[in-house]
């Protein structure tokens, strides 16, 4: 008698599960299906994109400007970043309307909370990465730039830019993600303080020999009449 | 400007200049070069009727004065006239650099003035005197050569950046031996004009802001002389950032070498070309230079940016520039080789955008400092005909080295570092 409602049971909470899996398998599908549909538009799209981009020669009229994007993103050309940007930009709709055709054919909860945090993700990750992108520029020209200018602490201030982007980025990434609130803000204010702080220690007081021969060599340097480096013309 | 009539020769200024100084410069050369030129019964120079085309238009009043002319006194119908134009909007931050866009309308300009030849003068006018301008303008005036580019008299220390990279570079990769090929004075024949116009446009459209006169001569097979010109042209490049000059004159040209790949990678050895006048005395031997500063920012960039050099340069070269960083200024010399291969890294670095353009000239400073450091150890204690011989050796090491960059520019994986 009592094997039989063991039994019983057992069979009954399959069937619920097999029965959730099957509502579960159209939203799978359709999910699937709206990527896969998506992917191949977006193909489509790029190719379109750098078609007409080669077509009027957008690569050649950025030129002539001051070409910012090729410096920033010296890897790709104007056309192929542009080209890219169109092909995941689609890829992510795809994705979103595959999660909303998924949301739509399951009652879950979870899925209507995670498509309404969705464009969140999105954006602390657009975060991200222009910010990291951000950090090695700007902690690479700034290490040029000091090293050209003869300056001794040139990592030092290079690092600090780096981190003082990356510190700021995670801040924001984690207030976009609405992770930690006022902790975030109160960790970075500590965080972005404490560097600039420790820059201005280790320049002023760790480094001082260091700032204090560079300034010394700086003000010992002869007038410009008779300089004998002055008598070097590179033109 | 559209009414600018037709004249024998163009005087071009591309750059600022005082108005006041210029009429009087040009006047007088050009009216006496005309008048010696009767006596002497030289044709093509007598009687010249030029125009002086010169940035102005720029809304003051001593500029607006346009189209006025001065005529020969002396009567061989020789006449000045004088045409400002439009300069465009952007300037180069070298001032006596002139832009692709200033030539374009300059050329334009000549074209239509249907001009026998047209000379191209610094805007500190330092060129326009008749002695000067006559060795300038005979050989295209006659019809004898295409494109005439000066030999300045330059001292040990001087015009490094055109000794080290800017000459030999261009010697190696297009086979005509032009020392000063980013000259700010030249001229070009009539029959030449019309063919630059194309290549001025390209390279204006492409963004790109330096035009190479020689370089485009010597692409067409024309014929291409220089001359001795005793000009020194004072504060070329003075009170600016040394990234920003190699920015504005090397980066164009690694420009152009991507442009032209095609025809430079056929190209063996190099040609001299025909030189006429007399080299001016050599100045007097300059002081010792001291070079310490040069090598501290050489081993600065050593220590601080192998991260970016060991993207553009070989693991061999990184360990070259190891072992130079090691010997004291006495002992420190950078073989001719190790430069050359590097700035054909650099050039090569340039076409792959490894890095960003700006980062990659900006890390190339340092790099050349040593060089500049190295040469001036060397030729410190030679004078300048012995020093003008370490330029040549250095030329021919690029002409040696033409073979690394062939391979690397056509398999650059093979290489990568």
């Amino acid at each position: 008698m009592m094997w039989n409602q063991v039994l019983q049971s057992l069979h009954e909470s399959m069937a619920r599960v097999i029965s959730r899996i099957a509502m579960l398998l159209p939203g799978i599908l359709a999910f699937v299906v709206a990527v896969l549909f998506f992917v191949g538009i977006a193909w489509l799209l790029a190719r379109l994109a750098a078609a007409i981009l080669g077509a009027v020669r957008f690569d050649e009229r950025l030129a002539r400007g001051t070409s910012t994007i090729t410096e920033w993103s010296p890897t790709y050309t104007p056309t192929v970043l542009i080209s890219r940007i169109v092909f995941w930009a689609t890829v992510l709709l795809g994705l979103l309307v595959g999660l909303e055709a998924f949301g739509a054919s399951s009652d879950a909860l979870l899925s209507s909370r995670l498509l309404g945090y969705l464009p969140n993700v999105v954006g602390a990750a657009v975060l991200l990465i222009l910010g990291n992108i951000i950090a090695r520029f700007l902690s690479r020209s700034v290490l040029i730039g000091a090293v050209n200018m003869n300056l001794h602490y040139a990592r030092l201030l290079s690092q600090g830019v780096k981190w003082l982007v990356l510190v700021l980025t995670a801040a924001m990434v984690l207030d976009h993600l609405a992770i930690g609130a006022a902790i975030v803000d109160l960790a970075f204010g500590i965080l972005f303080g404490g560097i600039v702080l420790a820059l201005a220690l280790a320049v002023g007081l760790g480094s001082r020999d260091l700032v204090s021969r560079s300034l010394e060599r700086e003000s010992t340097r002869p007038s410009p009449d008779g300089v004998p480096e002055e008598q070097i013309r590179h033109l | 400007m559209n009414q600018a009539g037709t004249a024998d020769l163009l005087l071009a200024i591309p750059a600022a200049v005082n108005v006041e100084q210029l009429r009087t410069a040009a006047t007088e050369a050009v009216l006496h070069m005309s008048a010696v030129a009767a006596v002497g019964d030289e044709r093509s120079l007598s009687g010249l009727r030029a125009a002086v085309v010169y940035p102005g238009l720029s809304g003051t009043p001593e500029t607006s004065a346009d189209g006025s002319v001065h005529l020969d006194p002396t009567g061989t119908g020789g006449e000045v006239r004088f045409l400002p134009f439009a300069p465009p909007a952007t300037s180069s931050v070298i001032p006596w650099l002139g832009l692709s866009t200033t030539y374009q309308a300059l050329f334009g300009t000549a074209r239509e003035m249907g001009v026998t030849a047209c000379a191209v003068i610094a805007p500190d006018l330092a060129a326009l005197k008749a002695e000067l301008l006559k060795p300038l303008l005979a050989p295209v005036l006659d019809g004898s050569f295409d494109l005439v580019m000066p030999i300045y008299p330059i001292g040990k220390f001087e015009g490094l950046l055109n000794s080290g990279i800017l000459a030999p570079l261009t010697r190696a990769l297009y086979g005509k031996r032009v020392r000063f090929p980013l000259a700010p004075d030249f001229s070009i024949s009539g029959r030449l004009l019309p063919e630059l116009e194309q290549p001025v446009q390209r390279i204006t459209s492409q963004g790109k802001t330096l035009f190479w006169p020689a370089t485009e001569a010597a692409l067409r097979d024309r014929s291409i002389c220089q001359v001795y010109l005793n000009v020194h042209h004072p504060a070329a490049a003075d009170g600016l950032d040394l990234s920003t000059v190699l920015t504005q004159t090397v980066g164009p040209l690694f420009a152009e070498m991507e442009v032209n790949a095609p025809l430079w990678q056929r190209v063996r050895g190099s040609q001299p070309v025909t030189t006429s006048g007399t080299p001016p005395a050599p100045a007097a031997d300059e002081a010792t230079v001291d070079v310490r500063s040069m090598l501290e920012t050489f081993a600065l960039g050593f220590r601080n940016l192998q991260e970016v050099w060991s993207l553009v340069l070989p693991p061999v070269t990184l360990l070259e520039l190891k072992r130079l960083t090691r010997l004291g200024p006495d002992q420190f010399r950078m073989p001719d080789d190790l430069w050359v291969r590097i700035v054909y890294d650099f050039a090569l670095a340039y076409r792959l955008r490894t890095l960003s353009r700006t980062h990659l000239l900006g890390a190339l400073t340092p790099l050349y400092l040593g060089w500049v450091a190295s040469y001036v150890l060397e030729v410190s204690n030679l004078r300048i005909h012995e020093a003008e011989h370490r330029i040549e050796r250095l030329a021919r090491a690029y002409e040696e080295g033409k073979p690394y960059l062939l391979s690397r520019w056509r398999w650059p994986d093979r290489f990568n570092p």
